[in-house]
């Protein structure tokens, strides 16, 4: 046990001791991931942002006018009266872009109606432009309600079917608890393999090629504590890592998905140590891939190479998360790792009811696959043909 | 005379990978690097591997050091079968070879106190052993400079004090002067002599004849992984000049049978 502590000690000094590392290891990706998902946030907005229109109308009715006036503290968009001679000039402001819609209603429109004509309204619009049709889509439901007001005048009331929508009251928590099951398991195992990648190949196969590996074995200690060792330092500043990460993508979400949106307050303390338990069982599993693919390359590049494929399986099996309703339900299904914490994770925030079962078998499944990976790993420190191939 | 380590006709072959055998222009895949070797070195004596590149002395040593496990045959250390009873061969040996090497991140005095701690010595004999190696080795001024930015020398140094810091009975130096200048070389010859006058049994290995002279108490020279002569200095005729007549007249006949 001495052992492991001591080569524990060793592999956290090695990050904790080193600035350069230290911040690339701990504050960077957190600070990364800050930086770009509030960049994504802030541009998603600004291109979702409500922006005035530019409205052309031709033969103007008031009755209209009264429809698209907006109400107090609603966008003014810019509608201009313009006579049907300006028409070309206008559509071609339209196809450059500059204006977004023209609107040309027959003149007369509504005593021609009343004597009993058929009028017909032309609308021309940029389909290349989005603004163009974000305003289109805005005043054609104008016009379908002018269309409904003109057809009452009419003939009175032409209303056949009557919708009356009515639902049960909203679940804000439901709906974030479903948010955030779609979007984080996939970014959490994300987190922790980088973190754990970061760090994990240059302790086992960076020391195996500079041979310092070596200097280690030539002591008596166990080859199965020094596995341990590294596997539980190595799991440790993984873990912080994941979590920097976690904090970046934390306090980015208000740009991301609006102010308004709290998610932090919905979930109470049995949920966050829930999902830090599941982290911290889950990044050993990790660990202990990473640790074997690294013992067995010859050097750093190799391990590199080695390890990115995983890296990839395991963020398809993380987008998995953005497929399905809640979590499986399949037991069995929780036995195996990575998925498990995919799984388990959307239990968690999504309320599930079963999620003690699923964490337990989790937890359970992730021990034993650590238990394991580890007596590889030490199998592996015991075999020369691995630790010394050039 | 007590004979502390026994090498029992130990043989070791590797496998050349296709690049390998390119390098060293053989065809054969297996490359046998130690051929059915046995010698003894006693308590109290420096044994002297002697022999060209690629003649088998590292693997020898490797052997020894636990590394690597023969194909065949035994070393015993200090009583202990480094095929059955590797962790206590460990414990009782200071092994040195240019394979093994410090992390340049740490200093001389975070390593030396990791390796002890690894070796379970108590912390008052860990500060009292590595102020007298670091005085004898003149590391002293340099233990908190990062490994990294040491001078060769001064690296080798450092290797040797945590080597030697849990005071082991066996002491195996694989070309312990290589690569130092004179005067390093010369504290750590000088350095060899006093712990064999304290009763260690070393074994270093070198293809330099005049360490041979200087400090070993017996020789074997070894060519193609075989051992083709095991005398002590005084047998060779005591002078650097015979040992090497001897050295190139074994090389010789060994070509010639080759």
């Amino acid at each position: 046990m001495k052992n492991i502590w001591t080569i524990f000690k060793k592999e956290w000094d090695r990050v904790i001791k080193d600035k350069r590392l230290l911040f690339s290891v701990m504050i960077l990706p957190g600070l990364m991931i800050f930086l770009i998902y509030t960049f994504m946030g802030t541009a998603m907005s600004s291109l979702n942002a409500d922006k005035p229109g530019n409205i052309a109308i031709v033969n103007p009715t008031s009755a209209f006018a009264d429809i698209y006036t907006p109400d107090e503290g609603e966008i003014i968009d810019n509608v201009i009266t313009i006579d049907s001679t300006e028409i070309d000039t206008y559509k071609d402001l339209v196809d450059a872009g500059e204006w977004d819609l023209i609107i040309d209603f027959p003149e007369d429109l509504e005593t021609g109606l009343v004597d009993g004509y058929q009028e017909t309204l032309e609308i021309y619009l940029n389909g290349n432009e989005t603004q163009s049709q974000i305003i289109y889509q805005t005043y054609r439901g104008y016009l379908d309600e002018y269309s409904e007001a003109l057809s009452y005048q009419l003939y009175n009331d032409t209303t056949v079917l009557v919708f009356v929508i009515d639902s049960m009251t909203v679940d804000n928590n439901k709906i974030i608890g479903a948010l955030m099951a779609s979007l984080l398991p996939m970014l959490v195992v994300m987190f922790l393999f980088s973190g754990a990648m970061s760090i994990g190949p240059e302790s086992i196969a960076g020391e195996k090629e500079r041979g310092t590996m070596a200097t280690l074995l030539v002591t008596p200690v166990k080859r199965s504590q020094i596995a341990m060792g590294k596997v539980a330092s190595l799991g440790v500043l993984s873990l912080l890592s994941a979590i920097s990460s976690f904090i970046g993508i934390i306090l980015s979400f208000p740009k991301l998905f609006g102010e308004d949106i709290d998610f932090t307050s919905i979930y109470g303390f049995g949920e966050y140590a829930m999902i830090l338990g599941l982290l911290f069982s889950t990044v050993f599993v990790i660990v202990g891939v990473i640790s074997v693919v690294s013992a067995y390359a010859k050097n750093l590049k190799e391990a590199g190479t080695l390890i990115t494929p995983i890296y990839l399986l395991t963020i398809v099996i993380g987008i998995s998360s953005m497929f399905g309703e809640g979590a499986n339900t399949s037991w069995w299904l929780y036995l195996l790792p990575i998925y498990n914490t995919v799984q388990t994770l959307i239990a968690i925030l999504t309320f599930d009811s079963n999620i003690t079962l699923y964490m337990m078998i989790t937890i359970f499944s992730n021990l034993v696959f650590t238990a394991l990976l580890i007596l590889l790993l030490n199998r592996m420190f015991n075999s020369e043909k691995i630790m010394f191939s050039k | 005379m007590e004979a502390q380590v026994i090498i029992k006709d130990i043989t070791k072959t590797f496998i050349l990978s296709k690049k390998q055998q390119k390098i060293e222009r053989v065809n054969n895949k297996h490359k046998v690097a130690v051929n059915g070797l046995s010698f003894e070195a006693y308590k109290g004596e420096i044994y002297g591997l002697l022999g060209p590149n690629g003649a088998g002395k590292t693997t020898a040593l490797r052997c020894i050091s636990t590394l690597i496990k023969p194909d065949s045959g035994d070393i015993i250390v200090n009583g202990h079968s480094v095929m059955t009873d590797p962790e206590k061969v460990r414990e009782s040996i200071g092994f040195l070879t240019s394979d093994l090497k410090l992390e340049a991140f740490f200093t001389p005095n975070y390593l030396f106190d990791y390796f002890a701690h690894l070796r379970g010595i108590d912390e008052n004999i860990i500060q009292t052993r590595k102020k007298q190696l670091f005085e004898k080795l003149g590391i002293d001024r340099f233990a908190e400079v990062k490994v990294g930015e040491l001078s060769t020398g001064m690296c080798q140094k450092v290797q040797i004090a945590i080597s030697l810091l849990h005071d082991p009975a066996v002491i195996v130096f694989d070309e312990p002067t290589n690569g130092l200048d004179v005067l390093t070389a010369k504290v750590v010859t000088d350095y060899l002599t006093e712990l064999k006058n304290a009763g260690k049994t070393i074994i270093i290995s070198t293809h330099i004849f005049s360490v041979v002279e200087k400090i070993c108490d017996r020789v074997g020279i070894i060519i193609n992984g075989k051992l083709l002569l095991a005398k002590t200095i005084g047998e060779v005729g005591g002078t650097e000049a015979n040992l090497e007549n001897q050295f190139f007249d074994l090389v010789a006949s060994e070509s010639e049978e080759a």
